[in-house]
């Protein structure tokens, strides 16, 4: 499995727990260990290892005590193996736990389905990496729209 | 006099053009007349969103599937519906729900395409929407004491399956109230009524 790393040594622990196996990254980091604008990608397995699965990118992410991240500006997309954008997830900030794999905030979250049909938001999240798990606990507001022939 | 002339030969000419430009649009409407008979259809204004509010949400995105919690709104052009719990399957790209529970002190009011209102309330409510070979399967299934409430009159069944795509309606053990007009007369009703354990009648 190949590995493509700039300077993004703060980034890579998260990703591995986030899964991002193969890495794709650019960030500026500083002697603190924050890191910024950075981009990160994961491809599916073989036969389709040239796809890319998902990207995280972020503008800012600091490392914190017990493992913990907090990330600014995160943005989560997800691709089918056509590379059409599936969901995308938004979120102004976060901290992720690097040991459980889990990312959680109290602040606003935005998840849409690649073509936008799909729309969701709502304050205070959890997002579990391992099974694709997320929980949105508050203020709940969704909102479907489909072409005029394919109704609900 | 020169100027004035040019003028107006550019006026002229802009009418003319004009005209031209009429003449061509009417004989192009002329022409689609001659060559189909079918009306141009007019295109469908675009349909109004689906709005769901709750609590809480969870989203199993290996599973496609989204779980709301507490205080669930659903806001439709063709129904209104209020529950506790909603999964609800989501849908594929440019695709719609097909699969939908709704779940704990259920309350719906739906509008046909005739704009005829139906209230129905339950325990649990099932929809889901199918296509199979060329034919659309579109049903609720109220269970839990349900109750369906129409111009009509009032149902009430073990078990009510609304046949959507056939505006039908089947009910496991019903109990039917007609609302009486003000002759005192029943409503009127195009269902043959079949007084058995099973009643199935359009709604």
């Amino acid at each position: 499995m190949k590995i493509k790393l700039n300077s993004a040594i703060l980034v890579l622990p998260m990703l591995g727990m986030l899964g991002f196996v193969v890495v794709v990254a650019r960030a500026q980091q500083n002697a603190s260990g924050h890191a910024s604008d950075f981009t990160s990608v994961e491809y599916y397995e073989p036969p389709h290892h040239q796809q890319v699965k998902s990207r995280l990118s972020g503008a800012e992410a600091s490392p914190q005590p017990g493992g913990l991240l907090v990330i600014k500006q995160l943005k989560v997309e997800t691709f089918d193996l056509n590379g059409k954008p599936e969901i995308v997830v938004d979120a102004p900030e976060c901290v992720y736990d690097t040991l459980k794999g889990v990312a959680t905030s109290s602040g606003q979250l935005q998840v849409r389905t690649g073509d936008g049909g799909f729309r969701v938001e709502g304050e205070g999240f959890l997002w579990r990496q391992s099974d694709s798990f997320l929980t949105i606990s508050n203020h709940v507001r969704t909102v479907i729209e489909v072409s005029s022939e394919k109704k609900i | 006099m020169k100027f004035i002339c040019l003028i107006a030969l550019i006026a002229l000419a802009g009418v003319w053009t004009s005209r031209a430009q009429t003449n061509t649009n009417a004989v192009d409407e002329i022409l689609a007349l001659v060559t189909t008979n079918t009306p141009v259809p007019k295109p469908q204004p675009p349909r109004q969103p689906t709005r769901i509010e709750s609590d809480s949400v969870d989203f199993d995105l290996t599973a496609h599937r989204a779980i709301y919690h507490g205080h669930v709104r659903v806001d439709d052009p063709e129904m209104k519906l209020n529950c506790e719990w909603l999964t609800a399957d989501l849908p594929q790209e440019g695709g719609r729900i097909n699969h939908i529970v709704a779940d704990t002190n259920v309350v719906g009011d739906f509008t046909d395409e005739k704009g005829q209102t139906m209230h129905a309330t339950g325990d649990k409510a099932v929809y889901v929407y199918e296509v199979q070979n060329g034919v659309t399967n579109e049903t609720v299934t109220l269970t839990g004491n349900p109750e369906l409430e129409n111009a009509q009159g009032k149902s009430t069944g073990d078990v009510i399956v609304w046949d959507r795509a056939r505006n039908h309606l089947d009910i496991t053990n019903p109990k039917i109230v007609f609302h009486q007009n003000i002759n005192g007369a029943t409503a009127e009703t195009n269902a043959p009524l079949t007084v058995t354990n099973k009643l199935t009648a359009p709604n």
